[in-house]
């Protein structure tokens, strides 16, 4: 049954339906959001399997309480994937191409990196930011995110640089150019695929943190959606119209980035990791 | 992770909301204006204070804006105050207090308050002048620790049978004063998708909390989890949710939840405190009526859990301002501040003269006032030990209305909260 | 992932072709230069990684209390933390909680993933619109997903049931209510959020495989499974391990999903070990306690770790 290119034309439609059904399980739960979130008055008990009517107030409410903190979430996670894909980018490359010493330990510890839980991260960080003065701020939570996409970033982004043909960069050297010009003006667009592939990885992780923007804010300063949301329950648990509105609205920004990049993150995580 | 009984969900009234939002899109905008690269300022300023507490929710946080103004201009100050849910009160304030950041004043609630105490963060607000000669004798003792007043509350509040007024003149069922009477209405009641009674047995403080009332009605005690007559509240729980009257999902329900519940008119009855009036209120279609909880047997005392938050002063070590602190506290737990305080929150105000004149202005919450006088703090015996009972305690009833006896269940968790310190 | 792909030898000998005068500095120079570009990246680590896992190893043994945050004093108290958290019968049962939790989620996620890339790697009409849709349930914080839920999978009001009722199979399944049946929904929701970055991975893998090869086990005779058996799978095998390597270390250390889905509850059937390390820092204090069950966790994944990079290297000599 794998990759058999099809031929008969009405198979290839019922791939698509059975596709289509495999689609509608997967979304159900989300489509099931936006409904509660279009029946804001259904209280508990009675939500329409399709909402009535086209009623916004749940969204409206949800934006004028939730828009400040989706800013804050899109401003953070942007931070994070720059914070991100310059420190990784670099230590891609450097681990890829230039055999230094102790490579194979780095890349044992980016391994590592993952196996220590969010909390005790996000513990033993208190602390320091204090001294640091990143508590409450937007640098301190966008380097803390930055923490969680660096890692995979590395380890994407080098098994990609690895693939890249030697030639090219030595015809680069040939004429002159030293590494980091090599890097920027070689490398990087080569790389394109795997560097968008890390950014969204690294947009999503830092979209989807809760435990950091808990842990490392004393304030309402910088507060993301997701901290939001779950305030936002606390007190509205009558109100599911505006949670789920919320909620939906937590996914868009996701959505959109991700609707953009697709075409480019299969290349990206394949290039490098079957080679 | 859920809210603390007293300070749990509220519905904020739709129209301050609105500034709130403007005010983060502006900050936001503000932030990115300068590179936010700076953090919060974590020194303190001369003749600004902070005040830590938990009213995440618009309309608490305006209250409190208000009443800190009212005060800060009084006492010639700046009063600000920093919101965190209010699960996260204490690990904030350890951690404040860790990178000595502690802010000026902390709201704790009361059964965390010992903790905070025992490892010798507060001060005593007596030495501060804060007089306690209009505080009942119980409320004093729900803000001290062994014997040392350190924490002043603005209100108190309690636990109380909350019902559908139309429902039970439908179904004529009275409301019912002992537990029999309650099993007996709650089997009644139970319609349909309505269930007689709503209640949370969550794992987390609501359900310890709302469990009290039963154990302690009928005798029980917190030091001795495995005694009859907690196993005999247990199984009357127990026996609510076997003949049906309870929903299984009690289990997973807030306080928050039971209310949302019993406002969708999928519980004719539920056990709730004042802190859901407001949201009650903003159903108009909704005839609710109050009465003390129910009590094993006619005549009994009805004894409910106090709860609520108190006002504490940390150590901060610096002298001068720990006394400014202690005005602040004393004018915020003032006799005008309680009553403005409670008649917005609808809880009972600490202060003897501020309770008088709210008893005269909120007629309908006399019950709740009543239980209030007779109510028993949680941290009484057991002090900062609290955490582990009522960890114990959760885990216990847990289990016990998802199949285990409750003699074992409770065994097991007395055997758990004497090890675990 | 990592090791499993060949390192291409460095290049070294291109640089050295112009030789500057000074050879010594020129050499040094290129050093520091080379260790420009990875040394943020270690520096990085080594303070949000390191530095936290150290300092955690440390508290385990310290008798860390509310009292510690005043004084800063942590007497060490040898052992005693962790005999305290090995012998309470919640760790045993949040440490099986825990392992069943990670190996259901993985295999269902793994598994239909598997499925669902080999479905799209044929060609149909609304293939790549169809395959980007699936994704979304992948964006939603995993905090959403977790309120979301538990609204659907509520045992009176929930979708699920109401929807179970119609077609007439009972509608009362306790899916968050029962111990018997919590763990096995969190971890069908878990299922569900880890789908699609399963699949992405796969899929990638899979348009890797050169065609040709089917093209040759389809002249062999070789029927769609055994070509699946003898092609895709043995092609598939470094994403696999990439995507099992990556969704263990992150599953088996999970706690948003389930504070907001079931708190851990209902008596203790979805305490695992990230919410009891959670539950004995920040709800019990007890910040020893919580640092010993946080070391289990990386224990856990160390030696999951060796064992796949033993297998690792057994396979790539």
């Amino acid at each position: 049954m794998a990759a058999h290119a099809p031929t008969a034309p009405r198979r290839r439609w019922g791939s698509t339906v059975a596709g289509l059904l495999v689609l509608a399980v997967m979304l159900f739960p989300l489509y099931w959001m936006l409904n509660t979130a279009l029946q804001p008055d259904s209280g508990l008990l009675q939500v329409d399997p399709v909402p009535p009517g086209l009623d916004l107030s749940g969204f409206t409410k949800a934006l004028t309480d939730q828009g400040g903190n989706l800013l804050t979430s899109l401003l953070v996670s942007a931070g994070a994937v720059v914070i991100c894909l310059a420190i990784a980018a670099p230590a891609a490359y450097g681990l890829a191409r230039f055999g230094l010493r102790g490579s194979r330990t780095i890349v044992f510890g980016t391994l590592i990196t993952q196996m220590v839980p969010g909390i005790v991260v996000a513990n033993a960080l208190y602390t320091s930011y204090v001294d640091l003065g990143l508590v409450n701020s937007y640098a301190g939570l966008m380097l803390a995110d930055a923490s969680l996409g660096i890692p995979f970033s590395i380890v994407l982004m080098r098994s990609f640089m690895v693939s890249i043909p030697g030639e090219v960069i030595e015809a680069a050297e040939i004429d002159g150019a030293g590494p980091v010009r090599v890097f920027l003006r070689v490398v990087l667009p080569m790389s394109r695929n795997a560097l968008i592939t890390s950014g969204l990885f690294a947009f999503l992780f830092a979209w989807s943190d809760f435990m950091f923007a808990l842990t490392l804010n004393t304030t309402d300063d910088v507060k993301p959606v997701t901290l939001g949301i779950y305030q936002y329950i606390g007190a509205h648990v009558g109100d599911w119209g505006s949670v789920m509105a919320a909620a939906v609205l937590s996914a868009v920004p996701a959505a959109i980035l991700l609707v953009l990049a697709q075409k480019y993150i299969a290349a990206g995580i394949t290039g490098g990791s079957v080679k | 992770m859920t809210a603390h009984p007293p300070v749990a969900a509220r519905r904020p009234r739709p129209g301050g909301r609105a500034r709130r939002a403007v005010t983060s899109l502006a900050a936001a905008a503000a932030l990115l204006a300068s590179a936010a690269l700076t953090g919060c300022a974590e020194q303190r300023d001369d003749g600004v204070y902070t005040v830590l507490n938990s009213s995440t929710d618009e309309t608490y946080h305006r209250w409190d804006a208000e009443a800190m103004a009212r005060c800060g201009k009084r006492l010639g100050v700046t009063v600000e105050q920093q919101s965190v849910p209010a699960s996260q009160v204490m690990t904030k304030a350890l951690r404040m207090a860790s990178s000595k950041s502690l802010p000026d004043v902390v709201q704790f609630d009361a059964s965390e308050m010992p903790v905070f105490a025992e490892a010798g963060g507060l001060v005593d607000l007596r030495t501060l002048g804060l007089s306690t000669d209009h505080v009942p004798d119980g409320i004093v003792d729900f803000g001290s620790y062994r014997g040392t007043y350190y924490g002043a509350a603005r209100s108190v509040n309690t636990l109380a049978l909350f019902y559908n007024k139309d429902v039970l003149a439908e179904a004529g069922v009275r409301t019912p004063a002992t537990w029999d009477e309650l099993r007996q209405a709650a089997r009644e009641l139970t319609r349909g998708k309505r269930y007689g009674l709503a209640l949370s047995a969550g794992g987390a403080e609501d359900g310890v909390f709302q469990f009290t009332p039963f154990m302690w009605s009928n005798g029980g005690d917190e030091r001795e989890l495995d005694s009859p007559e907690v196993v005999e509240a247990l199984d009357f729980w127990k026996a609510l949710l076997k003949d049906g009257s309870l929903s299984r999902s009690t289990v997973n329900w807030t306080q928050a939840d039971v209310n949302d519940q019993f406002m969708a008119g999928n519980a004719a009855m539920m056990i709730n405190g004042p802190w859901q009036v407001e949201t009650l209120n903003s159903d108009p279609d909704l005839d609710w009526g109050i009465a003390e909880i129910p009590v094993p047997e006619a005549g009994a005392d009805s004894v409910a859990p106090l709860g609520g938050a108190v006002l504490t002063v940390p150590r901060t070590g610096d002298e001068d301002r720990q006394r400014m602190a202690g005005r602040i506290v004393a004018c915020l737990t003032g006799e005008k501040e309680q009553l403005t305080y409670a008649l917005n929150s609808w809880m009972v105000p600490a202060d003897e003269r501020a309770a008088a004149q709210w008893r005269a202005r909120v007629p309908e919450l006399d019950a709740l006032a009543d239980q209030v006088a007779a109510a028993r703090s949680r941290t009484a015996q057991v002090g900062a030990g609290w955490p582990a009972v009522s960890l114990a305690l959760q885990s216990a009833f847990q289990s016990a209305l998802t199949g285990q006896s409750s003699e074992a269940a409770l065994k097991r968790a007395q055997q758990r909260a004497t090890s675990g310190n | 992932m990592t090791t499993s792909t060949v390192t291409a030898p460095p290049s070294d000998a291109a640089p050295r072709k112009d030789a500057v005068p000074d050879p010594a500095r020129a050499r040094l120079r290129r050093r520091l230069i080379r260790w420009g570009f990875v040394a943020p990246a270690v520096l990085f680590m080594l303070l949000f990684f390191g530095y936290p896992l150290v300092r955690n190893v440390v508290m385990s043994f310290q008798h860390y209390t509310p009292k510690t945050f005043f004084t800063g004093e942590a007497p060490f108290n040898g052992a005693d933390n962790w005999s305290s958290v090995l012998q309470d019968a919640l760790f045993g049962k949040a440490l099986w909680h825990t392992l069943v939790f990670t190996a259901g989620s993985l295999l269902g996620q793994f598994c239909i993933g598997l499925a669902l890339a080999v479905f799209f790697n044929r060609r149909f009409p609304l293939n790549g619109v169809l395959r980007s849709l699936i994704l979304l349930p992948w964006l939603v914080p995993m905090v959403v997903s977790g309120i979301v839920w538990r609204r659907i999978l509520d045992q009176d009001t929930g979708v699920l049931n109401t929807f179970l009722d119609t077609l007439g199979l009972g509608g009362h399944t306790p899916w968050l209510t029962s111990p018997g049946m919590a763990l096995l929904s969190v971890i069908l929701v878990n299922i569900w959020i880890g789908i699609p970055f399963n699949m992405v991975i796969l899929y990638g893998g899979l348009q890797e495989i050169p065609k040709e090869l089917y093209e040759a086990a389809s002249l062999d005779g070789a029927s769609a499974w055994r070509a699946f058996r003898s092609v895709t799978l043995p092609m598939l095998k470094p994403v696999i391990t990439v995507v099992l390597v990556l969704g263990f270390m992150s599953t088996v250390k999970i706690l948003d999903l389930i504070l907001a889905l079931t708190d851990g509850g209902p008596a203790d059937a979805t305490q695992t070990l990230g919410t009891l390390t959670y539950q004995n820092s920040f709800v019990e204090l007890d910040f020893g306690a919580g640092a010993v069950v946080g070391n289990v966790l990386i224990l856990i994944s160390a030696v999951f770790a060796v064992f796949y990079l033993r297998a690792n290297r057994t396979e790539g000599k």
